[in-house]
Parts: structure tokens; sequence; C-alpha cells
């Protein structure tokens, strides 16, 4: 595409302009943009892998999930059983897995200049500031949003549209079983947000209906019964923004 | 065709190679200076000194020959597609259709002595149509050439050894005083295979003297697989740049495309073999997801590879060969992502695969097949992306919740609070004790017994005769007391499995920790099921 050449995708496709972001939640998650997801501490890479697949409201089309091993390693690989039960959209994965970050970096911009996908999610090891400025220009340029699932390690400023940080939560409780889990619960905190700066800060403890798959706001109050002490990796700046 | 190596500083000194067996030191090959003074193989090594006190000697090494000469083998490719290993010093080609491009047989095999020659490989060539007549006539006449027919004439006045039979066979022969090819052919055939100590032997002779003649097929193994379409560059002049390469590479490309073109159809795979002028052969090749044959796809793949090939003193001729080719899904592409009938373009789909592909490895862009099996890890599988995305897996009706993410390997546990029949008070994993607040489950997820009940080996042949042991067909749903009783009476039936070897049934727990993470644990093994010790604990997945 870097060449003088016009391409006739280019001319007779119509592309569809990158969207912009709104300001409501999930704030352009899977619309458009780089959005960081980041574990809170490390293990929570299981829910924040639910948040982003449940919170995504991504167009019909295929998703290149990039795995890097090493986290694949740490934390498994994504089951397409389970992701299907988080989201309503049935949308084909095709899975790149990958070994060095550098290669990982290059199959995710690939994907997003390939005109094939409608969305690209990556396992990755944190990115550093020039390598997500060059994602940041390529999805900005393509249309096609990104969602970066980042260790806790991720830290820093970055070019990304916006940075989550989720941690689980115990989850909702179970009308038919009080010894049973419920309906999964997260804690997302928008640490940075480049499309709507006053929301940073902001804590979103959202719960998955299982049924409706969908994503509802529940009360900081509300907490399960079975265990009402503060989430353990809790920052002291969540409490402030909380109270 | 024969050929021998010969690296000896100097070739007019008699050298022998040598190998040590059973009896010592023994002479495998000599060059001619040693032959004259009476070196001949399989002679004594201490012999061979007796008869040629100045004899230099070295150590056989098979294995770099072999090497040495499948390289050979790769180079002599660009002479005709189809080279097979003839034996331990000889290569076969199969030489229909490409002779012309050399001024006919003779010059083809003039041209391939002369570049072999150069090389410094000195060879013995002989030409006929069957491979067992062009082997013989190599090694016992070399430079003779049989047209199609001539084979029975020609061949009577060469030695039996030639017709590449074993040693036995050829001391069975010989004492029989049948030294000459043409002997055999006046012999009734069950009277030839009655000399021989066992049937084997004289079938290998019989069918070794039929392939020679032409009354028996003979299929050469090529070295390499024979590509479906090629087209070839020569260099005026070494080339050496990769600038060069790739100018010569677009060439090839179009004239292949177009070829493809012409018969409607595209390539998955693609391969450059470059031939360097001082012999040997750099190779560079591509996999697709799809048939395509899209010149600028196909360049851009191999943009990253030409960089990798070894111009040596310099590339001669450049040979591009498709393989793998089939009908490609023609179509026009719709103007609009709105207007299409799918959500997704399988070919620029495919196009990013094939990017990956070329620069991460084969088998990196892969896809998660559903598979008929009880076991989560196993129910989906992924597979290499092979143009075509299939339905997405679903979990299969009536089994429980299924993680998000899921270990390659489940991880064993350490449980602190045990219950019977039930999830884990605490568990340790990665060193942290865990507090386990809420649990769901059992979810009973049983061995697949048809993976593991094994046919006695003793009533089951092959050939399907005296078996008396049917596979019974089961279903899991039906009676408990019926299976038992079954499983029962097969073990009984069948020792090679017994019980303590089969798998265990595996137990899942959804559990929650205080902190609000879910897991996915199972316990492999009932209390008392007679398979192993103690049930022990995993974790399989993590849930969101």
């Amino acid at each position: 595409m870097e060449s003088g050449t016009v391409l006739h995708s280019d001319v007779f496709r119509l592309q569809p302009r990158a969207r912009a972001a709104s300001a409501v939640f999930p704030l352009g998650l899977g619309v458009a943009g780089v959005h960081e997801v980041c574990e809170a501490s490390f293990g929570d890479i299981a829910a924040l892998t639910g948040f982003a697949i449940a919170a995504a409201k991504q167009k019909a089309g295929t998703v290149v999930w990039v795995s890097q091993r090493k986290i694949e390693m740490d934390h498994g690989r994504v089951l397409q059983g389970g992701v299907r039960r988080l989201n309503r959209a049935k949308m084909p994965i095709l899975e790149v897995h990958t070994r060095k970050l550098t290669d990982t970096l290059w199959a995710i911009e690939e994907a997003i200049r390939s005109s094939a996908v409608s969305l690209v999610v990556a396992d990755v090891e944190a990115v550093e500031f020039t390598a997500s400025r060059r994602l940041v220009l390529a999805s900005s340029r393509h249309g096609v949003p990104v969602i970066l699932l980042q260790p806790y390690t991720c830290e820093g400023s970055t070019a990304a549209s916006a940075r989550w940080r989720v941690s689980a939560r115990p989850s909702a409780p179970n009308r038919f079983d009080p010894r049973a889990p419920g309906n999964p619960r997260w804690r997302a905190r928008l640490e940075r947000c480049r499309t709507a700066p006053h929301l940073a800060g902001h804590v979103f403890d959202l719960e998955l209906n299982h049924e409706t798959l969908s994503l509802t706001v529940v009360s900081g109050l509300a907490t399960d019964t079975a265990d009402t002490r503060e989430v353990a990796g809790d920052r002291p700046d969540i409490r402030h923004a909380r109270a | 065709m024969t050929d021998q190596i010969s690296d000896t500083p100097a070739p007019e000194a008699p050298f022998a190679l040598v190998e040590a067996g059973p009896h010592g030191l023994s002479v495998v090959s000599a060059n001619a200076a040693a032959l004259s003074e009476g070196v001949v193989p399989d002679l004594r090594f201490t012999d061979a000194k007796a008869r040629c006190p100045g004899l230099v000697s070295e150590e056989i090494d098979r294995a770099a020959d072999a090497r040495t000469l499948a390289a050979l083998g790769h180079w002599m490719v660009r002479f005709t597609p189809i080279v097979a290993i003839d034996g331990e010093d000889g290569l076969m080609a199969e030489t229909t259709g490409c002779a012309h491009l050399h001024c006919g047989e003779a010059g083809m095999m003039d041209a391939i002595a002369a570049r072999l020659t150069k090389s410094g490989i000195v060879c013995q060539m002989a030409m006929a149509s069957t491979p067992g007549a062009a082997s013989a006539l190599a090694r016992a006449a070399p430079g003779r050439k049989l047209e199609p027919g001539e084979e029975r004439a020609g061949l009577a006045g060469l030695p039996v050894g030639t017709l590449r039979l074993s040693g036995a066979a050829r001391t069975v022969l010989r004492r029989f005083g049948l030294t000459r090819i043409g002997q055999l052919y006046g012999i009734d055939r069950k009277a030839l295979a009655r000399r021989f100590r066992s049937r084997e032997m004289a079938d290998a002779v019989l069918l070794r003297l039929d392939q020679a003649l032409g009354q028996r097929i003979e299929p050469l193994s090529p070295l390499r697989p024979q590509p479906a379409h090629a087209v070839r560059l020569n260099c005026p002049e070494p080339i050496s740049t990769s600038e060069a390469i790739g100018l010569g590479l677009e060439r090839l490309v179009e004239n292949l495309c177009d070829e493809l073109a012409g018969l409607g159809q595209g390539a998955r795979g693609f391969s450059l073999l470059a031939f360097r002028a001082d012999g040997g052969v750099a190779e560079a090749r591509i996999a697709l997801a799809q048939p395509a044959r899209t010149g600028a796809h196909i360049l851009r793949l191999f943009d990253e590879k030409i960089d990798r090939i070894d111009p040596g003193f310099g590339i001669d001729c450049l040979v591009l060969e498709a393989h793998r080719v089939g009908p490609m899904q023609m179509g026009t592409p719709a103007l609009s992502g709105d207007l299409a009938a799918q959500d997704t373009d399988p070919v620029a789909l495919a196009a990013l695969a094939d990017r990956i592909t070329a620069r991460l490895g084969v088998g990196v862009v892969r896809v998660a097949h559903s598979y008929e099996s009880y076991l989560p890890e196993r129910a989906e599988r992924l597979k290499p992306f092979e143009g075509e995305l299939p339905r997405p897996p679903l979990p299969a009706p009536g089994t429980g919740p299924r993680p998000v993410r899921i270990f390659a390997q489940p991880e064993q546990v350490k449980v602190l609070a045990e219950v019977p029949d039930g999830p884990p008070q605490r568990f340790v994993w990665r060193r942290v004790t865990r507090r386990v607040v809420r649990a769901d489950g059992p979810e009973r997820i049983s061995p697949e017994w048809w993976r593991h009940t094994a046919m006695p080996e003793t009533v089951a042949s092959p050939s399907g005769t005296n078996r008396t042991w049917l596979t019974p067909k089961l279903d899991p749903r039906a009676d408990a007391d019926l299976i038992g009783k079954i499983r029962a009476d097969l073990e009984a039936s069948c020792e090679t499995v017994p019980t303590r070897n089969l798998p265990r049934a595996r137990d899942y727990y959804r559990v929650e920790d205080a902190e609000g993470r879910r897991y996915w644990l199972f316990r492999k093994g009932l209390y008392g099921d007679g398979r192993g010790g103690a049930p022990e604990w995993f974790i399989h997945g993590l849930f969101a």
C-alpha cells in the first residue's frame, strides 16, 4: 500500500470512515482507536479478557487474535467456546501465534492494514510509546480498532486512545444456588482517555448478565453477600475516585 | 550416471577409501592409480598395502557422501525436474521432454558432462530407456546410449553385478557360472528361481532383470516433489545481488502467472531455485492459504526470502516452480463492504495469512475447528488456516460452562482442605494459597473409552481371520451396571490394558476465590476407582 500506484480496492471499495469514539461507555472499545486493557495485578488477565470481549461493540467481520507465546504460557490460550458465552456476536476468529514482541507488533499492524479484518485483539507484553504510536496511526488510517490485552507491568505513557485497568470482583449472588458463583463482575478503571479526558479516573463496576449478555453498571455498594471486603490490589486512588 | 568425487591433492598418487569391517579394515573404493596396482574394492587393507606400499588411505564417511550426492542431485534439477538417487554413488535423471533443450540426447549428455567436469567431478554417464539398463550401462559401459528396444542386445555383454543385486545373489550367480546378463536370458525363469536359496532372492534377481529389460515398470522416487508448472530464466552473466534476483523473479512470476491464468488455475506453493555457477542450489519457498496467481502478492511474499538466498560466486539460472495447483475462486469483488454477501473479504484475509506465514513461519496462523470429543482440550482443535474460516466452534449442548482461557497443559494444584466429592476449601496454585468462597459443580467428563480399549493381539489379526472379538457399541447414557459388566468382561478378555492404566474420569468445578478470580479446577480420578492412587487436582482454565 506504500507504493505510489492507486489500488483498485482503494478506489472502488467504499472505505468506512473511522468512527468517532463516543463519550459514553465503552468509549469506543472495539469500535475505534487503540485501547489498552491492563491487569490491575498479576492474574487478572482472564477478567480483562472477559471484560474486553463483553464490552467491545464490534462490527461484523473477522477478528484477528494475535497472541504472544509468553502470555499464552502464563495465562493460557483463548478458548472460543468460552468467548462465545460472553458476546452475542458470532465472529470468526483467526488466531496468530507469535513468539517475539516485535513479531507480535508487526502482525498486529499487518492485520490492521489488510482491509480484511474488523477488529484486532492482541495478548501482548507491555508496549512502549513509539510502537503504540505506530499502531494508533495505522488504526486511524484504516479504521480498524485494536484492543491490546496487557499485563500489569503496563505503565507509563503511550499513544493509545484509552487505558483500562481491570480487576476481578466477587461475582453477583446466584439466585438458584447461594454457594455457586453468579454473573461475573469486573471493576474497570479508565486510567486515561484521549477522546474524553474528563472521564479519566472513572471507575466502572460492571456485571455481565449471562442470559442477555448485556453489561450493566452495578453500584459499588451492592456487592455480593459472600465477601464484602475490598478487592485485593485495589489502589488508593481508586478509592479516592469512588469517594 | 555414476560419479566419483575426487578431491585428492595429487590425482596420480594411489589413493583408497577404507572402512572398518568385522575382519578389520578393507578397501571400499580406489582411484585409477591404485586400481592399476591391483588395489580392488573388498580387498583387505593389509593386502592392499602389500600390493601398493605407497597407498594413501582415508576412512570413508558415508553420511557426508550421501549429503554431497543429494546436493548434487538437487543441482541436477536444472537439467530435468525428476532426479533420483541411484545407490550410493549414482544419480538417475528422467530426461523425457528435456533433451531437445540441449540439442538432443547426446548434446544433453555432453552438456551435463561438461558442467560436472568443470566443477571437478569425475563422472560416467549412460542413457537408456529403462532405469535398470541406464544404471548398468553407466557402471559397465559408460558413454553408451541405447535406443528403446535395444536393451536386450545392449545389456547382454555386461556383467551380472551391474544389475543392482545383493552380494549373496551375485555370489550364487557366479557359482553357477552366470557372469553376463545375456546368460540369464536363455534360462527358464522357474529353473532360474529354483537355484536360489530363498524365494525373495530369486524374486529380486528376476525383478531387476525385468526392470532392466523394461518388462516391469520401475518408478523413480524423485528427490524433489515434481512441480505442476515451472519457468526458468538463464542469466547471460552470473548475478549476485538481491536486486538482480528480484528483477529476475519479477519476470519469472509474470510468466508463471500468465501460464496459470491461461489454465484458470492458481497455486498454493511457489519455490524459487537459484542455481549457482559453481554448483549448488539455493531455494526459497512460500506457502499460500489458498490458490493464488496475483503477481504482486507473490512477489511481496518472496521479498523477505530473497535476502536469505546465498548467491555464492554468482547465480546463473533461476527456476520458479508452482506446487499444489488448484482451481481458483473467481468472482467480482463487491463495490462496498455493505453490499458484500460475506462480512469478510476471503481473498484479503488469505493474503494477510500468507504475509504472516511468509514472515513468521508455517503454522503460525491458525483457526479453531470443533472436534467430537468429551475432553475440552480436544474438543477445540487449532489447525493451520487453509483459506477458509470454519464455523466457529460452539460448546456441545449439555456441556457445562467453559472458561475464557484454557491452559495447554493442566497445572497441578496442591489442595489443602479436601472435601470428599466436593470442591476443595483451599488450594495452592503457583505458590499462592487461594481460599475458595463459592463453587459450582461437578461436571463429570469421563475418559473416551473408545480410545483406550485395545484389541487383544492374540485374537485380532491383520487379515481379519480368527477374529472373535468385536468392538462393542456402548452408549455412555445406558445402564451403568450393564456398562460395568461389559467392561469387566472386556478387561477379563483383554490383558493388554489393565484397569490401573486406563485414563481416569475428571470432575470439573468452577470455583471463585476471595479476590473474585474464577478458576476451572478438576479432580482427576474418583476415590476408589482402582486406576492409580489418590485423585489429584489440576487447574485447567480461568473464567472471566
